[in-house]
Parts: structure tokens; C-alpha cells; sequence
């Protein structure tokens, strides 16, 4: 053997040695039998901003048509503005408040057909939403047996219909919502308003106030005047597009409404 | 329980503190493990939106942000039994003219939206007064409702019957009646109109006050300066001096019958009071150097101001009935612009000491002296709001003067305004927005306002150019 085949003989196993290592890493990490079993990502969009139904509109089809006077239960005699004093309240005589109008008939709507909870897809979720919770960890024991509880005549609750129908609320009347913003303590302020809802959808006489944070003896004023905004959005947003099929979920509603997005 | 995250101190609502335990079967296996995956997975998740219902318990939601938009207001003309003639024109003619003003008003504020009359579905008469037809005001999308009565008094006043209401809940929000001269028929419609912005928003109003500035006129180098006073929408103008001296930075005492301003009557530039009601101006003391920059405390006892001293200005506090004078501050350099914290404990004023114009917080006694501005550029003209929680100020910077907002501890720095030259702001009597005076490059000189927010930007209509504007405190 010449120097020169040698040569020759050495760089090729050195191009094969190459060629098959660069390639032979490649081969040998079968990366691609996973992927035939890839679970298809299916992104369940629940804590964002929510775009299931269509934002209702502070309209006048919203509102109620009918031009009747609501008729006083009893005729009070017509309280005379006239103080002789200056800047005094007038004298205090309320009247009557109009009766409820009668819920109209709505149309019976298709419910939005909840789709089976597809378990699978699910897991994609878990890692996204930990992080972001700001939940401290739950006592699962004790809500599974909320959840068995809940469920005792074959009836199910399917946690994302669950969140759509919250979402759903929320979409409708959140953009009926006006804060005042501007307040010294808006920042410390949320109220939870709780309503109870009829089969059309509309709410059933007026809503109340459950609980509220951030009131204290000095913004009295304030803190009331921004508890009544809360309300007027839930009876300006009145009536609810929601399926009629899980009226059960929705037919009282605690929304707690807090501006932190907004200040 | 799941219970949705509330802010600290939430009382939350009265759920069941444990849901009763199903009876004890065991469970199909499949079924544990769907519930174990439920818990893993749909927990967290739904945990951030809402607490998954239990039995009899309501769906919870969170709403986290709404819309900032102005309320749709409607505001129909003042009713009166049958029209009957006044010095100020009709009961009805006025019930029309209250109604505009109360519009214009809230309307001003950035916060309603008074609906156009022409789409009132329906008139007010006297019984629909106390009574109104919610639903026609709905169809118009109105929010909340303004109603009303003008009648005569047997002495020749007029009563102002005012009424808010809640169009979507009917309920009635707040009444007051307001007895005035028939002349003073604004005066009633801007009560009115505080009585439904503080209503509705929680807060005090600011309508029924009035505002000092200086108007200006003429040319550059002959400039002719007059102090002038009106109600706070522009109405009510008059001149207060003639314009034969230049006066400058006019404020209100706490009272609104006397205003304090620096005027160089006799070319000697002094400290002066004007009394309202009688028009005397009084120099404030003999003090035989330039007195500048006056302002009132917040019981009206005292007054603080600069005074220039062998080249050093520095700040005095004077007791206006004793015309004792305390020296607050001693450093070298001009110290000016001071401006009390509303409960009288603290004052904000102006200093180059440091080398640059700069804002400093100091005891109402002149201890603790602290420098708080430290942006870039220069700070000016500072004023302590009256809800105690900002100070506004010109920055001076980059070729422009600005309106910000500061808090008393120099955090927080907001600008307001994005224009040539804008400066000297004063406050509302509510803290919520702030007047100031913008000059054009080489153009006029006028009144304009901003709300808190840096919304909402107005110009105040003056009869000619206005400097230097000075809010009073709300009217009694």
C-alpha cells in the first residue's frame, strides 16, 4: 500500500466516520414516533377577555317599550317644593315606587350547546394556569365532595359551561358598567351585587348589594354612589342573552365588580 | 369552598361554610378519576374567573373593568304651575334657563352627557315632576333624570324645586329646594347641579363657585392687567380694578369675600386685599421692599407670602389681624410660591436654593424643609389641593411649561397637559379638576381647564385674554 492510497483510505473512513455520526445522531433519536401521538391542542380560552356572545348594547330596543305610567299604588298628595327657608330639603314625600314592570315573554332561544369536556385537551391548561393563579392552593377534598354534593340527581356540571355562562355575564355587563373612576378611594373599593334573573332573562325587581369593600365613615358618599353604578349595569344590561337550558346556574348571579383594570 | 380572590378586608358573602358530605357510597372508579381530574385541571383554572357553584349557591362573576364614558343625563326644562312674570323673565322662562345651565354644567365636567332636548320622548308638567314616566326616558337611553320647579314666593323670590332619579331602578336619588332672587336664578341652577354631580359621583361639586384671574389686553409692551372675578361657567363677568396698575396672582380667601393679589400701585410692587362686597383694596403692611406671591390659610387668619429682602426673598407668614410677620424661610436664593396643605399643617412653596427652580414641603413654622421635585427639568407655581392628596405645579422643561400633579412626597409625577405654555394651575373646590393659563407662541393668553385625569381638556370663555386664574371655594 502506497503512502498515497493510504492517504486516500484514510480520509474516506474519516468522511464516512463524519457522515455516519452526523447522520447516526439524526437516526438515533427517533423524535418523529412521538408526534404520531400528539395530542391536538385545543386552547380553552376561560380567564381572558371573553368573546362569546356579542357585547349588549345600552339601547333603546334593550330597553322596555311600553309608555304606561306606573300607576301608584296609593295617590300621595303632590309634595309643594316650596321651603320658605333657604336651601332646605324639601319635604320629604316619596313616591310611590312604580311596580315592576311584568316580564315580557322572550322568544325561547337554541342554547349554545355545550360541548363534552374533552379531559385530554385539558392538561395543556394546567401549567399555564397555576403561575398566573393567584388562588392559594385549593382543598381538593373539599370540593369534591362540593362537587358530589352538587351533582346528586344525575345532574352535571360541566365546569367550562360553568365558565362560559361567567364569561357570558360578564361580556354583557361589564360594558355596561361605569365606575367612578376618579374618586380618592376608588382604588380600595369593589362591591358584589347579587340579582336574580327570569327565565327571559331579565332581572327579577332590584338587585342587591352583598358585600363591599372600601367604605369607610368619610367616603360614605362615594362609596354609594359607586355600589348604585354597579347596579345600574346589571338592570341596564337586563335582559341576559343566556341559554335557557342552564337557567338553573344562572338564575341568581353574584357579580363583584372591582375597577382594578381601570385605574 | 371556592371563594374568588377579593381585596383585603372583603366581607365576603355568606356562603356555607362546609356543603353537606353525600352520603357515603363509594363512587364508580371511573367517576373518582374524572372528579380528580376535574379538581387538577378545571380548578385553577376556573378559580381565577368564579367559584364553581355548589348546590343553591349563585354563579359567581368578576368584573374587573367597565367603560369610562359620560353619563346620559336628561335634563327637561324646570316645570311651573302657570308662568308668572319676574324681574328675571317668567317662571317658565326661567324653568328653561335653569334647565340649560344644569346641562352646561354637568356637561362641563366631562362626566355626563345631557341628552339633546329634541329627543325627549315626552314633556315634564308639574305632576310628572315628582313622578316621572321612567319608561319614556328609558327608550332615550337617559341614565339618570333631572327634574324640576320654578314658582314665585310671595316676596317676589323664586323657589327651585330640584329632583334627581335613577331612570333604570325609578328611584328617586335626591330633592332639594333652593329660594333665591329671581335674578339669582343661576346661582339656584348651579346648586341644583351640584346636588345631582355630587349624587351620582360621590363626591362634592364645584359648580357654584366662581373664579378670580387676571384679564388681559393690549399689546406685548404696553400690556393692560385688571383683576376681573365671574362665576365659574364664565357667566357673571366683571372687572374689579381699573387697569391703571399691573396686578398679578389674585387669590380667594377662604371666606370668597376677600381676594389678596400683588399690585404695583405707586411702583411699589406690594401684597393687597380687595374686599368684595365694598371694592376697598388695602396694601397689606408697610413693608418697604417687594411683597409677592400671596395666599391665604386655610381658616383665613393668615396670609403667607414672599418678600425680597437685600436680593433674598424669602417667605412670610403674617397674622392678618395682629399684622405680626413671621420669617419661614432663611436660605439664600428665591423662596416663593408657597401654597398651604388644606388642613393648615404643611406648606408647598418654590425655591432655587439647589441650584434650579424646585418644588419644597415645609412645616407651617418653617421646620423640616424638603426638597420634593426631582424630575428633569424645572418646578413651579405649586398648589396644594384642597382634597389634600396632590399638589399641582408647572414643570418647566425642554422649551415647554406643563401642568402636573405630584404627591405631597414628590411620587407620582403626572403632566396634565402637552401644550407650548401652559402654568399656573389652581384647583376646583373638589379637587377634581384643574384651571390654568395657556399661551400661544406669540398668540393669546387664555383660561382653560383639565380634569384630574388629563382629560377633558376646556377652554374657560373670558371676555378678552386671561392670566393667572384663582378658584374660590364652593359658594355657601
Amino acid at each position: 500500500m502506497t503512502e498515497r492510497q493510504a492517504l486516500l483510505g484514510a480520509g474516506a473512513a474519516h468522511i464516512l466516520l463524519f457522515a455516519a455520526l452526523s447522520l447516526g445522531w439524526q437516526w438515533s433519536q427517533k423524535p418523529l414516533a412521538i408526534a404520531d401521538e400528539m395530542i391536538p391542542v385545543e386552547f380553552v380560552d376561560i380567564a381572558d377577555a371573553p368573546r362569546v356572545v356579542e357585547a349588549a348594547k345600552p339601547s333603546m330596543k334593550a330597553a322596555p317599550q311600553e309608555t304606561t305610567v306606573p300607576t301608584p299604588a296609593e295617590t300621595v298628595p303632590e309634595p309643594t317644593p316650596a321651603t320658605p327657608i333657604d336651601a332646605v330639603p324639601l319635604p320629604d314625600v316619596k313616591p310611590e315606587p312604580p311596580k315592576p314592570e311584568p316580564p315580557k315573554k322572550a322568544t325561547p332561544e337554541k342554547p349554545a350547546p355545550a360541548k363534552p369536556l374533552d379531559m385530554s385537551t385539558l392538561s395543556n391548561l394546567i401549567d399555564k394556569a397555576l403561575p398566573k393563579s393567584k388562588v392559594k392552593p385549593l382543598d381538593t377534598s373539599d370540593l369534591a365532595t362540593s362537587i358530589a354534593a352538587a351533582t346528586p340527581k344525575k345532574a352535571t356540571i360541566d365546569p367550562r359551561a360553568a365558565a362560559t355562562l361567567a364569561q357570558a355575564i360578564q361580556a354583557q355587563v361589564a360594558p355596561c358598567w361605569n365606575p367612578p373612576i376618579g374618586g380618592a378611594d376608588v382604588r380600595r373599593m369593589t362591591v358584589v351585587i347579587r340579582a336574580e334573573y327570569g327565565r327571559d332573562g331579565r332581572v327579577i325587581g332590584q338587585p342587591s348589594v352583598v358585600s363591599q369593600t372600601g367604605a369607610t365613615a368619610g367616603n360614605a358618599d362615594y362609596s354609594r354612589a359607586f355600589a348604585e353604578t354597579a347596579r345600574r349595569a346589571v338592570l341596564r344590561c337586563s335582559p341576559l342573552k343566556l341559554p335557557p337550558k342552564m337557567y338553573e346556574m344562572w338564575k341568581s348571579v353574584e357579580i363583584n365588580f372591582d375597577p382594578e383594570s381601570m385605574t | 369552598m371556592v371563594v374568588t380572590p377579593t381585596k383585603a378586608g372583603a366581607r365576603l358573602p355568606a356562603y356555607p361554610a362546609k356543603v353537606p358530605v353525600a352520603p357515603k357510597r363509594p363512587l364508580p372508579t371511573l367517576r373518582i378519576r374524572c372528579y380528580t381530574l376535574l379538581m387538577r385541571i378545571i380548578v385553577p383554572v376556573l378559580a381565577v374567573a368564579f367559584a364553581i357553584p355548589a348546590a343553591a349557591a349563585p354563579i359567581r362573576v368578576d368584573i374587573n373593568s367597565g367603560i369610562a364614558q359620560p353619563l346620559p343625563i336628561a335634563v327637561p326644562a324646570f316645570a311651573t304651575a302657570a308662568p308668572v312674570a319676574t324681574e328675571a323673565g317668567t317662571t317658565a322662562e326661567i324653568g328653561g334657563r335653569v334647565a340649560q345651565v344644569i346641562a352646561n354644567d354637568l356637561k362641563s365636567s366631562g362626566l355626563f352627557r345631557p341628552l339633546d332636548p329634541a329627543a325627549y320622548t315626552t314633556t315634564v308638567g308639574m305632576p310628572d315632576v315628582t313622578r316621572p314616566q321612567f319608561a319614556n326616558w328609558r327608550t332615550i337611553a337617559a341614565q339618570a333624570l333631572v327634574t324640576g320647579t320654578v314658582s314665585v314666593n310671595p316676596d317676589g323670590g323664586i323657589t327651585v324645586g330640584c329632583y334627581a332619579y335613577d331612570v333604570f331602578s325609578a328611584e328617586e336619588l335626591a330633592r332639594q329646594g333652593f329660594v333665591t332672587t329671581a335674578a339669582g336664578w343661576r346661582r339656584a341652577a348651579h346648586k341644583c347641579a351640584d346636588l345631582v354631580y355630587s349624587r351620582l359621583t360621590g363626591e362634592t361639586g364645584y359648580f357654584d363657585s366662581r373664579i378670580v384671574y387676571v384679564s388681559e389686553t393690549g399689546s406685548r409692551v404696553k400690556r393692560i392687567k385688571r383683576l376681573a372675578v365671574m362665576d365659574q361657567d364664565g357667566a357673571g363677568h366683571r372687572f374689579l380694578t381699573s387697569g391703571q396698575n399691573l396686578v398679578l396672582t389674585p387669590r380667594f380667601a377662604p371666606n370668597q369675600q376677600t381676594i389678596t393679589y400683588m399690585s404695583f400701585e405707586g411702583n411699589r410692587p406690594r401684597v393687597w386685599l380687595y374686599t368684595l362686597g365694598s371694592g376697598r383694596q388695602q396694601a397689606i403692611g408697610d413693608f418697604p421692599n417687594m411683597s409677592f406671591a400671596p395666599r391665604f390659610s386655610p381658616d383665613g387668619s393668615n396670609l403667607i407670602f414672599s418678600m425680597a429682602v437685600g436680593g433674598n426673598s424669602d417667605i412670610y407668614r403674617m397674622d392678618i389681624a395682629s399684622h405680626k410677620l413671621t420669617r419661614l424661610t432663611t436660605q439664600p436664593g428665591i423662596d416663593t410660591g408657597p401654597s398651604y396643605s388644606p388642613d393648615g399643617s404643611r406648606i408647598v412653596f418654590e425655591s432655587d436654593r439647589g441650584g434650579s427652580q424646585q418644588l419644597y414641603v415645609m412645616g407651617a413654622d418653617g421646620s423640616g424643609q424638603t426638597r420634593i421635585s426631582f424630575g428633569e427639568g424645572r418646578a413651579a407655581t405649586p398648589v396644594w389641593s384642597p382634597r389634600g392628596d396632590l399638589i399641582a405645579f408647572t414643570r418647566i422643561g425642554g422649551g415647554r411649561f406643563s401642568i402636573g400633579v405630584m404627591r405631597p412626597d414628590g411620587g407620582g409625577e403626572r403632566l396634565l397637559t402637552n401644550a407650548y405654555q401652559d402654568e399656573g394651575p389652581t384647583w376646583s373646590p373638589n379637587g377634581r379638576v384643574i384651571l390654568f393659563f395657556r399661551s400661544a407662541r406669540g398668540g393669546p393668553v387664555n383660561l382653560f381647564s383639565v380634569d384630574l385625569s388629563g382629560q377633558n381638556e376646556r377652554k374657560v370663555p373670558t371676555p378678552l385674554d386671561g392670566s393667572d386664574p384663582a378658584w374660590s371655594p364652593l359658594l355657601p
